[in-house]
């Protein structure tokens, strides 16, 4: 429609998107992750990374928008802002009091959950979970934002645990609706190589990056994370590594190869059942009729 | 042929140039003062986060980058960081960086050139980020307020102060409560003038510009002017930009002490205060708290709708047939509604008008653009517009036709050029007319009175170019 031509502007042909960006940090912070059990001193470290890291979010753009996240266990919670009220935040030194906000806070809070906690078994996060929490907190707000307002929204996973298929089903259904809803998910493993969790990045288009080195988590963040998806374009950023995309079956959580699917509900199973778990579907035995009642897909 | 007649005068065209309206952002600003003073200013980290902050999205990438690295980062390394087909980008923000003086060029050993973040600039953008380092000078300890202002008394504090310098600017009724200063101020912008012959302040062409820029902005340009008389008054300008700069890092709904401040910035709070920038129950009362007027006021070049919930909505509908529905009551609105529109209706709580070419002529004449209406228009669209169709909130057609109204005032083209003429041969005049039009620089020619007008910026390559040819023959 505005095909009319017009004096223009004489600025620089520079893009610039100058839009509200709201960015969820999902925080690791069970006392299980091996390398905690090995040196709990490392979740402080991280922890002032971490905060640093969202505080330099917060920095970018005046408009920008913050929530960092706790996972643990057996609940995962938002630690900033926290439940209740705001702090009372008074200037001590010269940081910016949003950001000495931002800090107090997600320092108490996390402080109030790792001294609930109790029990000593070690189990793994969930971060399945609270990814699906940081989901549904940023739909809230696309809801309530004003009409015509728009909101870039990202989901930063910072974690030392290891990968456990066990979750696989809610990890694929989280990724999707991630996909769906135009959130990026970034994954930063700190430990181990997480290759579930290297899916969703993949899914989502977000980054995957395992820190070589723990020493300098603040810089990996810095350079990798906090460019915003529009930006990222713009700069060299580690290149998209092979994906792997093994499924977990749903017997066993393990991730395989090649396994049988239910011609049904598409459920996977390593072994062959006569009876599909997950809905009830009965097959015949394989030996007279192979190539029909079961399909042997590779995936 | 040392006298061939051929005269060159310079075309003294009387150019008319338009009064624009020049609305500067803090980097235009800070450009335009010596290195020395922003020395001075990067040594507060209220002033470096704000600088940051006005930097092009790429700038603040590199500088995150090196803001923890202590020696000099190779040019050719900070060039790979940036795709290849972004390296127009990457030009720019690197001359932005220079002239703004936030990282200065170094040597390194090898030869190679290198960017070093200046020391003062890093040193307080990593306090304002981290902490340390002294606290601002506002932030002093305070008890409890009793009476406690909640953000929608600021809101409509700040509100109604501001609309009393924009009142008095349209001259409406509700003139009261504008202090000589204001006024002083509003004549040195150029945004009113002394009448000729009763000497009242009346509004100019720049003034109704203002007057349809989006709040933030007519904040912005406000101060900026304000802080050119600054020093005239004996203020200290560093010390009232790092008051005003911490001001708009403060949070809304709080309350700060004057404790320490000094009699200069004492004043300059009062002056603030009186344009709702901030509200202070006494004149002696120790306290103040900031309005959303002085929040992040150095974001004004991009109208960013924020999405806090309480945020002031649009009023305006309009529609493809031109009419304009303004939900509002108070005087200023209709006002500036009325600046473009024919006023057809009015209601308590709703005026009608209509968009016509005459309105629009009239509102053109008046110095105001096609992009500033339809800037407004669009500020202050209502939530209804923007719900329905979500990239465009006006209609097109309506857009179009403005943009078509002003061209049509925009028929002539002025450039500046020289005047050849009095040429002996009919052969002198086609070889000058030849070489003028092969250069690209040839505006107008005529055969028959053998003159020709040169583009003035070649006028020097076209007179080499004929002492060379007269030479020849």
């Amino acid at each position: 429609m505005n095909n009319i031509e017009l004096p223009s502007e004489t600025q620089p042909d520079i893009t610039s998107t100058d839009e509200t960006s709201l960015l969820v940090v999902i925080l690791d912070s069970n006392p299980g992750q091996k390398m905690l059990r090995d040196n709990p001193h490392i979740l402080t470290h991280c922890v002032d990374s971490v905060i640093a890291f969202a505080n330099s979010h917060l920095m970018q753009k005046a408009q920008n928008k913050l929530a960092i996240m706790a996972c643990h266990s057996k609940t995962s919670q938002f630690i900033f802002p926290g439940p209740g009220r705001p702090l009372d935040v008074r200037q001590i030194d010269g940081q910016y009091e949003a950001f000495t906000n931002v800090e107090k806070t997600t320092k108490q809070n996390l402080a109030k959950i790792l001294s609930s906690e109790t029990s000593s078994a070690i189990t793994e996060s969930l971060l399945a979970g609270a990814i699906a929490m940081a989901l549904c907190y940023i739909a809230r707000l696309n809801r309530i934002k004003p009409p015509g307002a728009k909101l870039n929204s990202r989901i930063l996973v910072v974690t030392g645990s290891g990968c456990s298929a066990s979750q696989y089903m809610n990890y694929m259904n989280v990724f999707f609706t991630a996909q769906k809803q135009n959130v990026v998910i970034d994954v930063c493993a700190l430990d181990q190589h997480l290759s579930l969790l290297q899916q969703g990045c993949d899914i989502t288009n977000g980054l995957y990056l395992k820190v070589p080195q723990l020493q300098g988590l603040l810089q990996y963040l810095l350079w990798v994370f906090l460019p915003e998806p529009p930006i990222r374009e713009k700069l060299v950023l580690p290149p998209p590594v092979k994906v792997d995309y093994r499924a977990a079956c749903f017997c066993h959580r393990e991730l395989i190869d090649i396994g049988y699917v239910c011609s049904v509900c598409l459920s996977i199973f390593c072994k062959f059942s006569p009876i599909c778990t997950t809905c009830h579907t009965v097959f015949k035995m394989p030996a007279p009729l192979a190539g029909k009642t079961k399909k042997k897909k590779k995936i | 042929m040392a006298d061939n007649g051929v005269g060159a005068q310079s075309q003294k065209s009387s150019l008319i140039k338009h009064t624009n309206l020049e609305c500067k952002n803090l980097y235009d600003y800070l450009k335009s003062r010596p290195p020395s003073v922003l020395e001075k200013l990067y040594n507060h980290p209220t002033i470096c986060l704000a600088v940051y902050r006005e930097l092009p999205e790429l700038a603040r990438q590199y500088v995150i980058r090196i803001l923890f690295v202590e020696q000099p980062v190779p040019q050719a390394v900070v060039a790979s960081w940036g795709s290849q087909a972004f390296s127009k980008e990457h030009t720019h923000v690197s001359k932005v960086l220079t002239e703004l003086s936030v990282w200065q060029e170094a040597g390194i050993p090898g030869g190679l050139l290198g960017w070093i973040l200046s020391p003062t600039f890093k040193k307080n953008l990593k306090v304002a980020l981290l902490g340390g380092g002294k606290a601002w000078s506002m932030s002093s300890a305070l008890e409890v307020d009793s009476k406690a202002r909640d953000v929608s008394f600021l809101d409509a504090y700040s509100q109604e102060r501001w609309e009393c310098v924009l009142h008095y600017m349209v001259g409406s009724q509700q003139q009261e409560g504008i202090s000589a200063d204001a006024v002083r101020i509003l004549l040195h912008a150029g945004l009113m003038k002394r009448d000729e012959e009763d000497g009242s302040p009346v509004i100019t062409r720049q003034g109704f510009q203002f007057l349809l820029l989006d709040r933030q902005a007519q904040v912005w340009h406000f101060i900026l002017q304000y802080l050119d008389t600054v020093e005239e008054r004996g203020l200290d300008l560093v010390e009232c930009l790092t008051f005003l700069f911490q001001l708009s890092f403060s949070t809304l709904g709080k309350d700060y002490s004057t404790e320490g401040m000094s009699p200069g910035l004492l004043i300059f709070l009062q002056h603030l205060r009186e344009f709702g920038l901030v509200y202070q129950r006494k004149r002696k009362a120790g306290r103040f708290y900031p309005t959303r007027l002085a929040l992040n006021i150095t974001t004004s070049n991009d109208k960013v709708p924020d999405i806090e919930e309480d945020a002031p909505k649009g009023y305006i509908v309009v529609e493809t047939n031109y009419r304009v529905y303004a939900y509002t009551d108070s005087n200023l609105q209709v006002a500036l509604v009325g600046l473009f529109t024919e006023l057809m209706y009015r209601f308590p709580n709703l005026v009608v008008g209509v968009i016509t070419r005459d309105s629009v002529r009239q509102a053109l004449r008046g110095g105001i653009t096609a992009d500033q209406i339809i800037g407004f228009l669009k500020q202050h669209a209502h939530p209804r517009m923007l719900d329905l169709q979500a990239k465009q909130p006006l209609p097109p057609t309506v857009v179009d036709q403005i943009k078509l109204w002003e061209l049509e005032r925009n028929r002539l083209v002025y450039s500046e050029g020289v005047l050849y003429s009095q040429f002996l041969s009919q052969a002198d005049f086609n070889v000058l007319k030849e070489y003028a039009k092969s250069i690209g620089c040839l505006i107008w020619d005529n055969n028959d009175r053998r003159t020709l007008v040169i583009n003035k910026s070649s006028h020097d390559d076209v007179k080499k170019f004929w002492k060379r040819y007269s030479k020849g023959n």
